[in-house]
């Protein structure tokens, strides 16, 4: 590992200590103090995303967390907006899949109230009746008018292709069923429950004194209470549910067909990581690509091609994602699948191992330029269980993977043959003879995924 | 070749925007290059920016979307760096790149690990100093960029409704014609249009460097000048001139096409970036659009129920550019009455201003907004360069936030009355149509 880290002569780059503080209630709170710009941004994530969300009640995290923000503690959607908003801030709440996102940014100088107006979006929202149903029209629009983007449909008909039944297997967002659904009693369940300062983690970044903070931090979150006692536990995942099948939304008017293609991946913290990613990078990362280079540079088919591993807590997927004008989809498709099997087969050259491994590393440090990038890595660090030295080793592992255990974690991970989903959104019309070839083909309506 | 520590001073700076004023240094070689360097040492990467005076604003009918074809050919190899190599070495030195192009610069930057610093100096300057223009790479990028048409415009209704829009706004200025092009055009841009292209406004004499990150100035500036130093100045290039006849009255026009809910798209032709109303726009724009306290989110969002989103888009250009507002209306809404609840709203600012709370409001959001753009060496680079290609000086964008606490309730209510009116406006509507478009 230290041999190659030498070989690349990496600059040395430290982030500031960061430093851990418990609450009495359980909150853990970690501050990293940097500057030079007078912005501290706080991030607040608790373990209660839609994974955890009920069948039947599929979005009502992301419905919550996001009505944080429109009356809390008292103070209305008016109040709460006016206070922030004054002073330059910003603050709001969502869920992904795993986690209950509350964020903050604001000017150094007003941290101390804008905390005690954040712990109030975290403690105590108040769901009032008005707001509830506003966001209960405003979502159902939202969802209805997403169906004329024709890039979130091919990753919605992916996201269930892939994940089926398993709670990865729904957007944070849910559906329209289910949204009509909710009820005040719901909202109120799901805070009550579900969020506590036991499976919570705060995080502090930016110009801040630690000891001062800690002490608005003690005051603002100290009364904090409930919840569970531990994280939920994820289900285990037996792999993608449908392999070999093709699912093309149809939507007639198009002249371009949006292109997914899925698989199973690998659950974060994963002891392939470090090959999993060089690999990946070589195949669909970087402009120097081989997905970029046979799709776009060579052959004119599309403006963009990548491929990705998303990996998440107990289990992960493993997503291609491109698009090309109608005509030429099976093409596409042959030249995607191709460049897999090859990967596959014989992993990266050595050429481009260290391409990609000089690629990553040069540039890591520039992913951990701004206050919410660093708030964002630490983060997934104590989230996902990473060890202490993920961020400060991070380039000299990337440096240290050899062609072999590229091409190992190639073979291991990467699908074979028809182990994969494929997702088209386009005329489905004119595209259906040309793909036939690649499985059984059903065609659903855009109204499907909503 | 002359070198200046920093622009002189006009305005007092916060600490932190001094700070950074501070550690500028000026350059200008004998071809007209201009070389600004940011040194600081937060991270050890750098990103360096290149832009072009050239956008599609210098371009002509039948050749719309040269500006941006040639944008992707500057990847597709020059003399020393041949095809395909560009993003080959750039990548194997720990660096990535991208560019864009807009109606009024074409803008290309490099984030690299530090020690790549004279790699990509040499890389930029060989693509500015004899890019080759091969018909086989011409087309095959051709493909690409109808590809990229299809995904933004014919197949993205924000896309088909933004270019509707342009030619309604304008009707004797370039920026009529989009960015992108008109598909006939790009289909028919030949590779001697290119290379005329190439020679007119690819000459250092138009460009501007910015170099911000960690490295040592004096290195940097002479690695720059040998790089550089040796490519001729081009010839003066002509001015675009602006032939906009007034407006005589509302437009209006249609996009039909299949959708779940309707959309419209509402456009004032505004000031120039040099005007100093443009500021005062900033101000009503964030006042109008930017945050829940907003007065669009909170009248047509979350009072009234007409619109799931409200945005406003006020992008500063080398000519009058276009205040544009942008409602995405629920499936069940009528445009009409949503359009008449925007002119209500607007008509509220121009009759009464702004209030007090509100001013203060936008002034510290615009400040926020303007100190995130400073926090990484890309946004350094790239927020002081188009400062300076906007306001003459990167300086002036640093005093922005001091000239947007002096702009008064009174002077937006006379921007909203003066630009917003009725008889100034353009508007596009979308209406769902069932039948698929032939």
């Amino acid at each position: 590992m230290s041999a190659r880290a030498t070989v690349l002569k990496l600059r040395p780059f430290k982030l500031p200590e960061r430093e851990k503080r418990t609450l009495a209630n359980g909150l853990d709170v970690y501050l990293l103090r940097r500057g030079p710009l007078p912005l501290v941004a706080a991030r607040l994530i608790v373990r209660a995303g839609s994974a955890f969300d009920q069948p039947g009640r599929f979005g009502l995290a992301d419905f919550g967390a996001r009505l944080f923000r429109r009356g809390a503690g008292g103070l209305s959607a008016d109040q709460l907006s006016d206070e922030v908003e004054l002073v330059g801030a910003s603050m709001g709440g969502f869920a992904n899949e795993e986690n209950v996102v509350v964020s903050m940014s604001t000017p150094t100088k007003h941290l101390g109230p804008m905390l005690d107006v954040f712990s109030k979006l975290v403690m105590a929202p108040d769901f009032p009746e008005t707001e509830v149903e506003l966001a209960r029209r405003r979502t159902l629009a939202m969802l209805t008018n997403e169906l004329d983007d024709p890039s979130s449909l091919a990753d919605r008909a992916l996201i269930r292709a892939v994940w089926g039944e398993h709670p990865y297997g729904h957007e944070a967002s849910g559906g329209k069923a289910d949204v009509e659904r909710f009820t005040l009693e719901d909202l109120r369940a799901f805070h009550r429950e579900r969020l506590g300062p036991r499976i919570a983690q705060l995080y502090l970044v930016g110009d801040l004194d630690p000891d001062q903070v800690m002490r608005w931090v003690e005051r603002s979150f100290g009364a904090w209470s409930g919840g569970p006692p531990a994280p939920p536990p994820v289900p285990q995942w037996r792999g993608i549910v449908r392999p070999g099948e093709i699912v093309v939304v149809d939507k007639p008017e198009q002249t371009q067909a949006q292109v997914r293609i899925g698989a199973t991946g690998v659950a974060r913290g994963h002891s392939d990581h470090f090959p999993l990613m060089v690999m990946n990078t070589v195949l669909g990362g970087g402009f120097t690509s081989r997905l970029v280079t046979e799709i776009r540079v060579k052959r004119g088919l599309s403006y963009g091609a990548g491929s990705s591993f998303d990996m998440l807590s107990g289990a992960g997927s493993f997503s291609i994602s491109s698009f090309t004008r109608t005509e030429t989809v099976d093409t596409l498709l042959d030249i995607a699948l191709g460049e897999v099997s090859k990967m596959r087969a014989r992993g990266p050259n050595p050429r481009e191992l260290a391409t990609v491994q000089r690629y990553i590393s040069g540039l890591y440090p520039a992913r951990l330029e701004t206050n919410e990038a660093i708030a964002g890595a630490i983060a997934d660090v104590v989230h996902y269980g990473l060890d202490d030295e993920w961020l400060s080793l991070y380039r000299e592992r990337v440096s240290a993977v050899t062609a072999r255990e590229a091409a190992r974690a190639a073979k291991a991970h990467l699908f074979d043959g028809p182990a994969r989903v494929i997702t088209v959104v386009g005329n489905a019309q004119a595209m259906g003879p040309k793909l036939e070839r690649f499985g059984k083909v059903s065609v659903i309506k855009p109204s499907e995924l909503e | 070749m002359s070198v200046r520590r920093t622009s002189p001073p006009t305005e007092a700076l916060p600490p932190a925007l001094e700070a950074i004023a501070k550690t500028v240094i000026e350059a200008r070689l004998p071809n007209g290059l201009k070389v600004r360097l940011l040194p600081s040492n937060g991270v050890p990467t750098c990103s360096f920016y290149t832009f072009f005076r050239v956008g599609s604003r210098n371009e002509r009918p039948g050749i719309t979307g040269i500006s941006h074809l040639f944008e992707h050919m500057m990847f597709n190899g020059a003399k020393k760096y041949g095809p395909g190599e560009f993003d080959q070495v750039l990548e194997s030195s720990g660096g990535t790149s991208n560019a864009y192009t807009s109606n009024d610069l074409t803008v290309y930057y490099e984030d690299f690990m530090a020690e790549a610093l004279e790699t990509v100096v040499d890389l930029e300057s060989d693509r500015m100093r004899s890019l080759s223009v091969t018909p086989k790479k011409l087309e095959s990028e051709r493909q690409v960029v109808m590809e990229e048409r299809r995904m933004r415009v014919d197949n993205e209704i924000a896309g088909m409704m933004d270019e509707e829009l342009a030619t309604l706004v304008y009707k004797a200025h370039p920026y009529r014609w989009p960015v992108i092009g008109w598909m006939k055009d790009i289909e028919r841009i030949s590779r001697a249009d290119c290379l005329e292209y190439f020679r007119t406004f690819y000459a250092p004499n138009n460009a501007t460097v910015y170099l911000a990150g960690d490295f040592d100035p004096r290195h940097a500036l002479k690695t720059i000048k040998k790089a550089y130093g040796g490519i001729k100045a081009g010839p003066a290039i002509a001015s675009v001139v602006d032939s906009e006849p007034p407006q005589k009255g509302e437009r209006r026009a249609q996009v039909r096409h299949p959708a779940q809910a309707p959309s419209l798209l509402v456009a004032w032709r505004g000031p120039s970036a040099g005007d100093p109303d443009t500021l005062t726009l900033d101000v009503l724009q964030y006042a109008l659009s930017v945050g829940q306290s907003s007065r669009l989110l909170k009248a047509l969002v979350f009072e009234r129920e007409l619109a799931v989103s409200a945005s406003v888009d006020w992008t500063w250009r080398f000519d009058p550019g276009t205040f544009m507002v942008s409602l995405e209306l629920k499936p069940d809404a009528d445009p009409a009455k949503t359009e008449a609840a925007l002119y209500e709203e607007l008509a509220k600012v121009a009759a009464q201003g702004l209030t007090e709370r509100e001013l203060t409001k936008a002034r510290n959001n615009l400040s926020t907004h303007l100190l995130r753009e400073l926090a990484t060496n890309n946004g350094r680079a790239h927020a002081l360069g188009s400062y300076e290609l906007m306001l003459g000086s990167w300086r002036r964008g640093l005093e922005l936030a001091a000239r947007y606490e002096s702009i008064t309730g009174a002077q937006v209510q006379a921007a909203a009355k003066k630009y917003l009116s009725p008889e100034r406006r353009s508007v596009v509507t979308l209406v769902p149509s069932e039948e698929v478009p032939s």
